[in-house]
Protein backbone atom coordinates (compact mmCIF):
# COMPACT_ATOMS: atom_id res chain seq x y z
CA UNK A 1 0.00 0.00 0.00
CA UNK A 2 1.06 3.73 -0.89
CA UNK A 3 0.36 6.61 0.89
CA UNK A 4 -1.36 8.46 -2.00
CA UNK A 5 -1.01 11.93 -1.68
CA UNK A 6 0.37 11.82 2.12
CA UNK A 7 1.70 15.72 3.04
CA UNK A 8 4.88 15.85 4.45
CA UNK A 9 3.61 16.40 7.28
CA UNK A 10 1.12 13.26 7.14
CA UNK A 11 4.08 11.43 6.52
CA UNK A 12 6.13 12.69 9.26
CA UNK A 13 3.07 11.85 12.09
CA UNK A 14 3.42 8.17 10.24
CA UNK A 15 6.72 8.10 11.43
CA UNK A 16 6.46 9.58 14.90
CA UNK A 17 3.83 7.15 15.59
CA UNK A 18 5.00 4.16 14.01
CA UNK A 19 8.43 5.12 16.24
CA UNK A 20 6.57 6.05 19.60
CA UNK A 21 3.83 2.80 19.62
CA UNK A 22 7.13 0.77 18.29
CA UNK A 23 5.10 -0.63 16.03
CA UNK A 24 5.60 -3.43 13.54
CA UNK A 25 4.47 -1.66 10.29
CA UNK A 26 6.40 0.69 7.14
CA UNK A 27 5.19 4.12 8.19
CA UNK A 28 4.45 4.41 4.40
CA UNK A 29 1.88 1.67 5.04
CA UNK A 30 -0.59 3.69 7.36
CA UNK A 31 -3.30 4.87 4.79
CA UNK A 32 -4.15 8.77 6.02
CA UNK A 33 -7.75 8.82 5.91
CA UNK A 34 -7.28 4.63 7.68
CA UNK A 35 -8.71 4.46 11.27
CA UNK A 36 -6.24 4.41 13.83
CA UNK A 37 -7.91 3.45 16.86
CA UNK A 38 -9.95 0.21 17.74
CA UNK A 39 -9.97 -1.97 14.55
CA UNK A 40 -7.85 0.31 12.74
CA UNK A 41 -4.01 0.00 13.45
CA UNK A 42 -5.51 -1.33 16.95
CA UNK A 43 -4.46 1.36 19.04
CA UNK A 44 -5.90 2.26 22.63
CA UNK A 45 -5.91 4.43 25.22
CA UNK A 46 -2.49 4.22 26.45
CA UNK A 47 -1.32 4.65 23.28
CA UNK A 48 -3.53 7.45 22.54
CA UNK A 49 -1.56 9.06 25.95
CA UNK A 50 2.17 7.73 24.79
CA UNK A 51 1.35 9.80 21.60
CA UNK A 52 -0.19 12.57 23.12
CA UNK A 53 3.32 13.03 25.03
CA UNK A 54 5.52 12.57 21.42
CA UNK A 55 3.24 15.31 19.85
CA UNK A 56 3.59 17.78 22.74
CA UNK A 57 7.37 17.36 22.47
CA UNK A 58 7.93 17.47 18.87
CA UNK A 59 5.07 19.85 18.09
CA UNK A 60 4.34 22.06 21.01
CA UNK A 61 0.49 20.99 20.90
CA UNK A 62 -1.06 19.72 23.83
CA UNK A 63 -3.89 17.48 23.23
CA UNK A 64 -6.90 17.94 25.37
CA UNK A 65 -10.07 14.76 25.49
CA UNK A 66 -12.31 17.58 26.22
CA UNK A 67 -11.65 19.25 23.47
CA UNK A 68 -15.32 18.83 21.26
CA UNK A 69 -13.07 17.71 18.67
CA UNK A 70 -10.87 15.10 19.82
CA UNK A 71 -12.96 11.91 18.57
CA UNK A 72 -12.37 13.99 14.98
CA UNK A 73 -8.55 14.45 15.44
CA UNK A 74 -7.86 10.84 16.58
CA UNK A 75 -9.85 9.04 13.73
CA UNK A 76 -7.04 9.17 11.52
CA UNK A 77 -3.92 10.01 10.46
CA UNK A 78 -4.99 13.02 8.54
CA UNK A 79 -7.20 14.42 10.68
CA UNK A 80 -4.35 14.36 13.44
CA UNK A 81 -2.03 16.15 10.93
CA UNK A 82 -4.51 18.69 10.57
CA UNK A 83 -5.05 19.46 14.33
CA UNK A 84 -0.97 19.68 14.77
CA UNK A 85 -1.01 21.71 11.89
CA UNK A 86 -3.46 24.48 13.18
CA UNK A 87 -2.58 24.51 16.99
CA UNK A 88 1.22 23.75 16.52
CA UNK A 89 4.11 26.24 18.44
CA UNK A 90 6.94 24.28 17.22
CA UNK B 1 -26.56 -5.92 62.50
CA UNK B 2 -24.44 -3.54 61.99
CA UNK B 3 -25.46 -0.51 59.17
CA UNK B 4 -23.76 2.38 57.15
CA UNK B 5 -25.86 5.01 55.80
CA UNK B 6 -24.77 5.11 51.53
CA UNK B 7 -22.87 8.42 51.50
CA UNK B 8 -21.68 10.15 55.12
CA UNK B 9 -20.46 13.76 56.37
CA UNK B 10 -22.33 15.67 53.91
CA UNK B 11 -24.82 18.52 53.76
CA UNK B 12 -27.61 18.44 51.46
CA UNK B 13 -26.18 21.61 49.50
CA UNK B 14 -22.79 20.04 49.37
CA UNK B 15 -21.72 19.17 46.24
CA UNK B 16 -20.83 15.53 45.58
CA UNK B 17 -19.59 15.66 42.29
CA UNK B 18 -18.95 18.62 39.01
CA UNK B 19 -18.17 18.60 35.81
CA UNK B 20 -18.38 20.58 32.64
CA UNK B 21 -21.65 20.88 32.87
CA UNK B 22 -21.72 22.11 36.57
CA UNK B 23 -21.95 20.66 40.28
CA UNK B 24 -24.46 17.96 41.20
CA UNK B 25 -25.29 18.15 45.16
CA UNK B 26 -26.40 15.71 47.75
CA UNK B 27 -29.89 16.63 47.36
CA UNK B 28 -29.71 15.68 43.82
CA UNK B 29 -27.83 12.59 43.68
CA UNK B 30 -30.25 11.27 46.38
CA UNK B 31 -33.20 12.36 44.26
CA UNK B 32 -31.38 10.65 40.90
CA UNK B 33 -30.70 7.76 42.70
CA UNK B 34 -33.95 7.31 44.28
CA UNK B 35 -35.75 7.73 41.32
CA UNK B 36 -33.47 5.41 39.07
CA UNK B 37 -33.71 2.69 42.11
CA UNK B 38 -37.55 2.71 41.02
CA UNK B 39 -37.05 1.66 37.64
CA UNK B 40 -34.88 -0.89 38.04
CA UNK B 41 -35.84 -4.28 36.34
CA UNK B 42 -36.53 -7.17 39.51
CA UNK B 43 -32.95 -8.89 38.98
CA UNK B 44 -30.30 -9.79 41.58
CA UNK B 45 -27.21 -8.66 39.32
CA UNK B 46 -26.46 -5.44 37.10
CA UNK B 47 -23.44 -5.15 35.06
CA UNK B 48 -22.55 -1.07 36.00
CA UNK B 49 -21.03 -0.27 32.52
CA UNK B 50 -21.48 3.54 33.09
CA UNK B 51 -18.41 5.81 31.91
CA UNK B 52 -19.70 8.88 33.56
CA UNK B 53 -18.69 8.33 37.20
CA UNK B 54 -21.54 10.14 38.84
CA UNK B 55 -23.91 8.22 36.55
CA UNK B 56 -21.96 5.19 37.68
CA UNK B 57 -22.04 6.03 41.37
CA UNK B 58 -26.04 6.63 41.19
CA UNK B 59 -26.08 3.56 39.63
CA UNK B 60 -24.33 1.56 42.11
CA UNK B 61 -26.31 3.45 44.79
CA UNK B 62 -29.62 2.91 43.19
CA UNK B 63 -28.68 -1.53 42.92
CA UNK B 64 -27.99 -1.21 46.43
CA UNK B 65 -31.21 0.51 47.32
CA UNK B 66 -32.63 -2.28 45.21
CA UNK B 67 -30.44 -4.82 46.90
CA UNK B 68 -29.22 -6.04 43.38
CA UNK B 69 -25.16 -6.62 43.50
CA UNK B 70 -22.99 -5.14 41.08
CA UNK B 71 -21.06 -6.92 38.75
CA UNK B 72 -17.76 -4.85 37.96
CA UNK B 73 -15.94 -6.17 34.69
CA UNK B 74 -12.20 -6.38 34.53
CA UNK B 75 -12.96 -4.97 30.85
CA UNK B 76 -16.09 -4.14 28.25
CA UNK B 77 -14.20 -6.90 26.09
CA UNK B 78 -17.81 -8.61 24.94
CA UNK B 79 -16.96 -11.93 25.30
CA UNK B 80 -16.06 -11.28 29.15
CA UNK B 81 -19.42 -9.33 29.05
CA UNK B 82 -21.01 -11.71 27.66
CA UNK B 83 -19.45 -14.95 30.23
CA UNK B 84 -20.01 -12.81 33.47
CA UNK B 85 -23.83 -12.24 32.17
CA UNK B 86 -23.49 -15.90 31.91
CA UNK B 87 -22.50 -16.82 34.95
CA UNK B 88 -24.86 -14.57 36.82
CA UNK B 89 -28.07 -15.45 34.98
CA UNK B 90 -30.43 -12.60 34.88
CA UNK B 91 -27.49 -10.04 34.78
CA UNK B 92 -28.72 -6.57 32.85
CA UNK B 93 -26.44 -4.04 31.67
CA UNK B 94 -26.90 -0.66 33.06
CA UNK B 95 -25.27 2.20 30.58
CA UNK B 96 -25.28 5.95 30.42
CA UNK B 97 -24.51 6.46 26.56
CA UNK B 98 -27.06 4.61 25.37
CA UNK B 99 -24.68 1.33 24.32
CA UNK B 100 -26.63 -1.56 23.64
CA UNK B 101 -24.20 -4.95 24.58
CA UNK B 102 -25.27 -7.85 22.39
CA UNK B 103 -26.37 -10.36 24.02
CA UNK B 104 -27.27 -8.60 27.12
CA UNK B 105 -30.40 -6.29 28.09
CA UNK B 106 -29.74 -2.89 28.53
CA UNK B 107 -31.25 0.37 30.46
CA UNK B 108 -29.73 3.18 29.77
CA UNK B 109 -29.44 5.09 33.28
CA UNK B 110 -31.52 7.96 33.36
CA UNK B 111 -31.16 11.04 35.99
CA UNK B 112 -34.25 12.48 37.11
CA UNK B 113 -33.72 13.82 40.06
CA UNK B 114 -37.43 14.02 40.94
CA UNK B 115 -37.61 16.29 43.73
CA UNK B 116 -40.66 15.68 44.43
CA UNK B 117 -39.28 12.19 46.69
CA UNK B 118 -37.53 15.25 49.03
CA UNK B 119 -37.22 14.77 51.75
CA UNK B 120 -35.59 11.48 51.83
CA UNK B 121 -33.15 9.84 54.64
CA UNK B 122 -29.80 8.92 53.86
CA UNK B 123 -30.48 5.00 53.12
CA UNK B 124 -28.78 2.76 55.67
CA UNK B 125 -26.93 -0.38 54.50
CA UNK B 126 -26.51 -3.50 56.25
CA UNK B 127 -22.54 -4.17 56.84
CA UNK B 128 -23.02 -7.74 55.63
CA UNK B 129 -24.81 -6.80 52.32
CA UNK B 130 -22.69 -7.99 49.05
CA UNK B 131 -22.92 -5.00 46.83
CA UNK B 132 -20.45 -5.40 44.52
CA UNK B 133 -18.68 -8.58 42.58
CA UNK B 134 -15.19 -7.76 41.37
CA UNK B 135 -13.19 -10.38 39.09
CA UNK B 136 -10.15 -11.37 38.66
CA UNK B 137 -7.99 -13.68 36.02
CA UNK B 138 -7.38 -16.95 37.12
CA UNK B 139 -5.17 -19.85 35.67
CA UNK B 140 -8.50 -21.76 34.92
CA UNK B 141 -9.32 -19.07 31.48
CA UNK B 142 -12.30 -18.08 33.73
CA UNK B 143 -12.92 -14.64 35.24
CA UNK B 144 -13.08 -15.33 39.39
CA UNK B 145 -15.99 -13.22 40.98
CA UNK B 146 -14.60 -11.66 44.07
CA UNK B 147 -17.73 -10.55 46.63
CA UNK B 148 -18.06 -7.34 48.50
CA UNK B 149 -19.97 -6.68 51.14
CA UNK B 150 -20.81 -3.14 52.40
CA UNK B 151 -18.77 -3.69 55.39
CA UNK B 152 -15.67 -4.10 53.40
CA UNK B 153 -15.95 -1.22 51.19
CA UNK B 154 -16.89 1.44 53.94
CA UNK B 155 -14.15 -0.27 56.30
CA UNK B 156 -11.63 0.03 53.69
CA UNK B 157 -12.81 3.77 52.80
CA UNK B 158 -12.34 4.36 56.29
CA UNK B 159 -8.88 3.11 56.69
CA UNK B 160 -7.39 4.85 53.36
CA UNK B 161 -9.00 8.73 54.38
CA UNK B 162 -7.41 8.05 58.01
CA UNK B 163 -3.88 7.08 56.68
CA UNK B 164 -3.76 9.92 54.50
CA UNK B 165 -5.30 12.13 56.98
CA UNK B 166 -8.69 13.09 55.12
CA UNK B 167 -10.91 14.45 57.85
CA UNK B 168 -15.13 14.92 57.81
CA UNK B 169 -15.04 18.70 56.45
CA UNK B 170 -12.21 18.85 54.73
CA UNK B 171 -13.78 19.07 51.21
CA UNK B 172 -11.71 17.49 48.95
CA UNK B 173 -11.92 17.75 45.35
CA UNK B 174 -11.54 14.38 44.02
CA UNK B 175 -9.95 13.76 40.41
CA UNK B 176 -10.00 10.44 39.05
CA UNK B 177 -7.79 8.70 36.01
CA UNK B 178 -8.67 5.27 37.37
CA UNK B 179 -11.71 3.42 36.09
CA UNK B 180 -14.70 3.72 38.87
CA UNK B 181 -15.38 -0.11 37.57
CA UNK B 182 -11.48 -1.58 38.33
CA UNK B 183 -11.57 -2.10 42.44
CA UNK B 184 -8.85 0.56 43.28
CA UNK B 185 -10.96 3.17 41.11
CA UNK B 186 -14.04 1.84 43.36
CA UNK B 187 -12.44 2.26 46.20
CA UNK B 188 -10.94 5.68 45.96
CA UNK B 189 -12.58 7.38 43.52
CA UNK B 190 -15.91 6.51 45.09
CA UNK B 191 -16.17 5.11 48.31
CA UNK B 192 -13.29 7.35 49.85
CA UNK B 193 -15.26 10.06 48.40
CA UNK B 194 -19.00 9.32 49.63
CA UNK B 195 -17.35 7.83 52.98
CA UNK B 196 -15.84 11.38 53.71
CA UNK B 197 -18.39 14.29 52.48
CA UNK B 198 -15.99 15.17 49.54
CA UNK B 199 -16.35 16.15 46.47
CA UNK B 200 -15.61 14.01 42.71
CA UNK B 201 -15.03 14.82 39.29
CA UNK B 202 -17.32 13.14 36.76
CA UNK B 203 -15.19 12.62 34.22
CA UNK B 204 -11.79 10.58 33.85
CA UNK B 205 -9.40 12.59 32.58
CA UNK B 206 -6.54 10.92 29.84
CA UNK B 207 -4.12 13.45 28.69
CA UNK B 208 -2.01 15.48 31.03
CA UNK B 209 -3.60 18.85 29.60
CA UNK B 210 -7.21 17.75 30.94
CA UNK B 211 -5.78 16.61 34.44
CA UNK B 212 -4.55 20.11 34.86
CA UNK B 213 -7.84 21.87 33.55
CA UNK B 214 -9.35 19.47 36.19
CA UNK B 215 -7.33 20.37 38.63
CA UNK B 216 -7.35 24.09 38.25
CA UNK B 217 -10.78 24.14 38.48
CA UNK B 218 -11.53 22.14 41.58
CA UNK B 219 -13.43 24.42 44.00
CA UNK B 220 -11.06 23.22 47.07
CA UNK B 221 -7.90 21.49 47.70
CA UNK B 222 -7.60 18.66 45.12
CA UNK B 223 -6.51 14.86 45.37
CA UNK B 224 -5.57 13.28 42.30
CA UNK B 225 -6.22 9.73 42.56
CA UNK B 226 -4.04 8.21 39.34
CA UNK B 227 -1.59 5.67 38.33
CA UNK B 228 2.40 5.90 37.94
CA UNK B 229 1.87 6.31 33.87
CA UNK B 230 -0.57 9.08 34.31
CA UNK B 231 1.47 10.80 37.25
CA UNK B 232 4.45 10.13 34.34
CA UNK B 233 2.74 12.23 31.85
CA UNK B 234 2.08 14.69 34.09
CA UNK B 235 5.30 15.06 35.45
CA UNK B 236 6.89 15.06 31.67
CA UNK B 237 4.73 17.77 30.56
CA UNK B 238 5.49 19.56 33.68
CA UNK B 239 1.63 20.44 33.47
CA UNK B 240 0.89 23.64 36.19
CA UNK B 241 -1.21 23.36 38.94
CA UNK B 242 -2.22 25.23 42.31
CA UNK B 243 -0.15 23.70 45.42
CA UNK B 244 -0.67 21.66 48.02
CA UNK B 245 -2.69 18.84 46.82
CA UNK B 246 -2.82 14.95 47.94
CA UNK B 247 -1.76 12.19 44.93
CA UNK B 248 -2.84 8.78 45.58
CA UNK B 249 -1.55 6.50 43.30
CA UNK B 250 -1.83 2.60 42.85
CA UNK B 251 -2.24 -0.31 40.45
CA UNK B 252 1.38 -0.69 39.88
CA UNK B 253 4.77 0.56 41.63
CA UNK B 254 5.65 4.05 41.60
CA UNK B 255 9.32 4.48 41.28
CA UNK B 256 11.19 6.72 43.94
CA UNK B 257 12.91 8.96 41.45
CA UNK B 258 9.18 10.07 39.89
CA UNK B 259 7.21 10.44 43.36
CA UNK B 260 9.84 12.48 44.51
CA UNK B 261 9.67 14.71 40.97
CA UNK B 262 6.18 14.62 41.28
CA UNK B 263 6.46 16.34 44.98
CA UNK B 264 8.62 18.57 44.28
CA UNK B 265 7.47 19.83 40.70
CA UNK B 266 3.38 19.77 41.92
CA UNK B 267 4.01 20.27 45.71
CA UNK B 268 1.82 17.76 46.86
CA UNK B 269 2.40 14.75 48.99
CA UNK B 270 2.75 11.60 46.98
CA UNK B 271 1.34 8.67 48.76
CA UNK B 272 0.49 4.93 46.89
CA UNK B 273 -1.69 1.76 47.71
CA UNK B 274 -0.85 -1.49 47.81
CA UNK B 275 -4.33 -3.83 46.68
CA UNK B 276 -5.63 -6.72 44.51
CA UNK B 277 -9.00 -6.87 43.66
CA UNK B 278 -9.17 -10.15 46.07
CA UNK B 279 -8.87 -8.08 49.09
CA UNK B 280 -8.65 -4.72 48.13
CA UNK B 281 -6.91 -1.63 49.25
CA UNK B 282 -4.73 -3.69 52.07
CA UNK B 283 -1.48 -0.80 52.96
CA UNK B 284 -0.10 2.70 51.85
CA UNK B 285 3.14 4.00 52.46
CA UNK B 286 4.49 7.65 51.01
CA UNK B 287 6.50 6.82 48.33
CA UNK B 288 9.60 9.66 49.27
CA UNK B 289 9.95 7.77 52.65
CA UNK B 290 10.94 4.26 51.53
CA UNK B 291 10.20 0.90 50.19
CA UNK B 292 7.93 -0.53 52.97
CA UNK B 293 4.14 -0.61 52.90
CA UNK B 294 2.03 -0.34 56.30
CA UNK B 295 -1.07 -2.12 55.97
CA UNK B 296 -4.26 0.08 56.83
CA UNK B 297 -6.35 -0.11 59.98
CA UNK B 298 -7.95 -3.74 60.38
CA UNK B 299 -5.27 -5.13 58.14
CA UNK B 300 -3.18 -8.13 59.25
CA UNK B 301 -0.51 -9.56 56.71
CA UNK B 302 0.98 -13.22 57.81
CA UNK B 303 3.49 -14.49 56.45
CA UNK B 304 4.19 -18.50 56.74
CA UNK B 305 7.02 -20.76 55.06
CA UNK B 306 4.83 -21.09 51.76
CA UNK B 307 2.94 -18.12 51.76
CA UNK B 308 1.31 -14.52 52.80
CA UNK B 309 -2.49 -14.37 53.50
CA UNK B 310 -4.15 -10.79 54.31
CA UNK B 311 -6.70 -11.15 57.19
CA UNK B 312 -9.12 -8.33 58.29
CA UNK B 313 -12.64 -8.55 60.04
CA UNK B 314 -14.46 -7.79 56.40
CA UNK B 315 -12.89 -10.71 54.77
CA UNK B 316 -14.92 -14.28 54.87
CA UNK B 317 -11.43 -15.81 54.62
CA UNK B 318 -7.38 -14.68 54.49
CA UNK B 319 -6.77 -13.67 50.92
CA UNK B 320 -3.36 -14.88 49.66
CA UNK B 321 -1.19 -11.79 48.45
CA UNK B 322 -0.30 -12.62 44.76
CA UNK B 323 2.95 -11.24 44.75
CA UNK B 324 6.37 -12.54 46.48
CA UNK B 325 6.63 -10.16 49.77
CA UNK B 326 8.28 -10.23 52.78
CA UNK B 327 6.49 -9.30 56.01
CA UNK B 328 8.83 -7.80 58.99
CA UNK B 329 7.75 -8.23 62.97
CA UNK B 330 6.48 -4.90 62.84
CA UNK B 331 3.49 -6.23 60.34
CA UNK B 332 4.98 -3.64 57.33
CA UNK B 333 6.28 -5.44 54.49
CA UNK B 334 8.62 -4.80 50.96
CA UNK B 335 7.05 -6.14 48.43
CA UNK B 336 9.66 -7.71 45.46
CA UNK B 337 7.86 -8.72 42.87
CA UNK B 338 4.71 -10.72 41.18
CA UNK B 339 4.20 -14.32 41.61
CA UNK B 340 5.88 -16.39 38.06
CA UNK B 341 2.09 -16.56 36.82
CA UNK B 342 1.10 -12.67 37.27
CA UNK B 343 1.46 -9.75 34.88
CA UNK B 344 0.41 -6.68 35.21
CA UNK B 345 0.42 -4.42 32.07
CA UNK B 346 -0.36 -0.31 32.35
CA UNK B 347 -1.78 -1.12 35.97
CA UNK B 348 -3.88 -3.69 35.28
CA UNK B 349 -3.12 -7.44 36.12
CA UNK B 350 -4.02 -10.67 34.37
CA UNK B 351 -2.53 -14.08 34.98
CA UNK B 352 -0.21 -15.66 32.16
CA UNK B 353 -2.07 -18.91 31.93
CA UNK B 354 -5.36 -17.20 31.96
CA UNK B 355 -3.62 -15.28 28.67
CA UNK B 356 -2.86 -18.68 27.05
CA UNK B 357 -5.79 -20.62 27.81
CA UNK B 358 -7.70 -17.85 25.78
CA UNK B 359 -5.25 -18.21 22.94
CA UNK B 360 -5.82 -22.25 22.54
CA UNK B 361 -9.26 -21.31 22.36
CA UNK B 362 -9.36 -19.85 19.36
CA UNK B 363 -10.20 -21.73 16.32
CA UNK B 364 -7.13 -22.83 14.39
CA UNK B 365 -5.07 -22.16 16.73
CA UNK B 366 -2.53 -25.74 17.76
CA UNK B 367 -0.19 -23.59 20.25
CA UNK B 368 -0.01 -20.45 21.52
CA UNK B 369 2.23 -18.53 24.61
CA UNK B 370 2.14 -15.15 26.03
CA UNK B 371 5.36 -13.07 26.99
CA UNK B 372 6.13 -10.02 29.05
CA UNK B 373 9.68 -8.92 27.60
CA UNK B 374 11.68 -6.54 29.81
CA UNK B 375 10.95 -2.91 31.15
CA UNK B 376 12.10 -0.45 27.84
CA UNK B 377 12.10 3.02 27.87
CA UNK B 378 8.20 3.64 26.64
CA UNK B 379 5.82 4.40 29.10
CA UNK B 380 4.10 1.11 29.12
CA UNK B 381 5.82 -2.45 28.38
CA UNK B 382 3.42 -4.89 25.89
CA UNK B 383 3.05 -8.24 25.92
CA UNK B 384 4.27 -10.57 23.17
CA UNK B 385 2.39 -13.60 21.87
CA UNK B 386 4.26 -16.56 19.84
CA UNK B 387 1.01 -18.56 18.05
CA UNK B 388 1.37 -22.08 16.11
CA UNK B 389 -2.01 -21.75 13.88
CA UNK B 390 -1.28 -23.44 10.18
CA UNK B 391 -3.09 -21.28 7.58
CA UNK B 392 -4.19 -18.33 10.02
CA UNK B 393 -2.68 -15.04 9.77
CA UNK B 394 -2.13 -13.13 13.53
CA UNK B 395 -4.65 -10.34 12.00
CA UNK B 396 -7.37 -12.81 12.34
CA UNK B 397 -6.34 -14.08 15.53
CA UNK B 398 -5.56 -10.74 16.76
CA UNK B 399 -9.44 -9.56 15.76
CA UNK B 400 -10.84 -13.05 17.65
CA UNK B 401 -8.52 -11.97 20.50
CA UNK B 402 -9.54 -8.44 20.51
CA UNK B 403 -13.14 -9.68 21.64
CA UNK B 404 -11.99 -11.52 24.64
CA UNK B 405 -9.13 -9.56 26.14
CA UNK B 406 -8.91 -5.95 27.51
CA UNK B 407 -6.94 -3.60 24.87
CA UNK B 408 -3.87 -3.29 27.23
CA UNK B 409 -3.36 -7.09 26.96
CA UNK B 410 -3.56 -7.28 23.39
CA UNK B 411 0.05 -8.73 22.37
CA UNK B 412 2.15 -6.60 20.40
CA UNK B 413 3.49 -8.31 18.24
CA UNK B 414 1.66 -11.59 17.81
CA UNK B 415 4.02 -13.75 16.00
CA UNK B 416 2.69 -16.77 14.01
CA UNK B 417 5.72 -19.52 14.49
CA UNK B 418 5.84 -23.44 13.14
CA UNK B 419 5.96 -24.53 16.59
CA UNK B 420 7.05 -23.77 20.49
CA UNK B 421 10.18 -24.52 21.89
CA UNK B 422 8.32 -27.20 24.42
CA UNK B 423 10.81 -29.57 26.07
CA UNK B 424 10.13 -33.73 26.46
CA UNK B 425 7.47 -33.04 29.24
CA UNK B 426 5.60 -30.72 27.07
CA UNK B 427 6.14 -28.20 29.47
CA UNK B 428 7.12 -24.75 27.83
CA UNK B 429 10.06 -23.39 30.26
CA UNK B 430 9.82 -19.47 30.72
CA UNK B 431 13.76 -19.58 29.55
CA UNK B 432 13.08 -20.72 25.98
CA UNK B 433 9.92 -18.30 25.78
CA UNK B 434 12.30 -15.83 26.92
CA UNK B 435 14.90 -17.19 24.22
CA UNK B 436 12.13 -17.22 21.67
CA UNK B 437 11.67 -13.64 22.12
CA UNK B 438 14.61 -12.52 22.02
CA UNK B 439 15.81 -14.22 18.71
CA UNK B 440 12.89 -12.38 17.24
CA UNK B 441 13.52 -9.07 18.54
CA UNK B 442 17.04 -9.70 17.47
CA UNK B 443 15.96 -10.17 14.03
CA UNK B 444 13.60 -7.71 13.80
CA UNK B 445 14.87 -4.96 15.55
CA UNK B 446 12.75 -3.06 18.40
CA UNK B 447 11.56 -0.89 16.51
CA UNK B 448 12.60 2.64 17.69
Amino acid sequence: MEQSGASLLERDLAKLIVQTLKLKIDPAAIEPEAALFGEGLGLDSIDALELSLAISQTYGYQLKSSDPQIKTIFSSLRALAEAIEKNRTK
Amino acid sequence: MREIPLIGHYDVDDVLAWDQEGPRTVRRFLADAASLAESLPDRSTVLNLATNRYDFLVGFAAAIMRRQMTLLPQSRASQTLLRIAGEFSGSYALTDRGDAIEGIDSVSIQLRGDQALWPMDIPRIPTDRVVAVAFTSGSTGRPMPNKKTWGALTAVAQATGARLGIKAGDRLSVVATVPHQHMFGLEASVMLPIMHGLAMHAGRPLFPADIRSMLADAASRWMLVTTPLHLRACVSESISIPPGGLILSATAPLPRNLAQQAEEHFQAEVHEIFGFAEAGSIAERRTIDGDRWQPLEGVHVAQDASSCLVQAWYLPTPVPVPDRITVDTDGTFVVHGREADQVNVAGHRISLGDLNQLLLKIDGVQDGVFFLPEEGASLVTRLMAFVVAPGKTSEEIQRTLRAYVDPVFMPRPLVCVPSLPRNATGKLPRESVSELARQWLEREGDGA
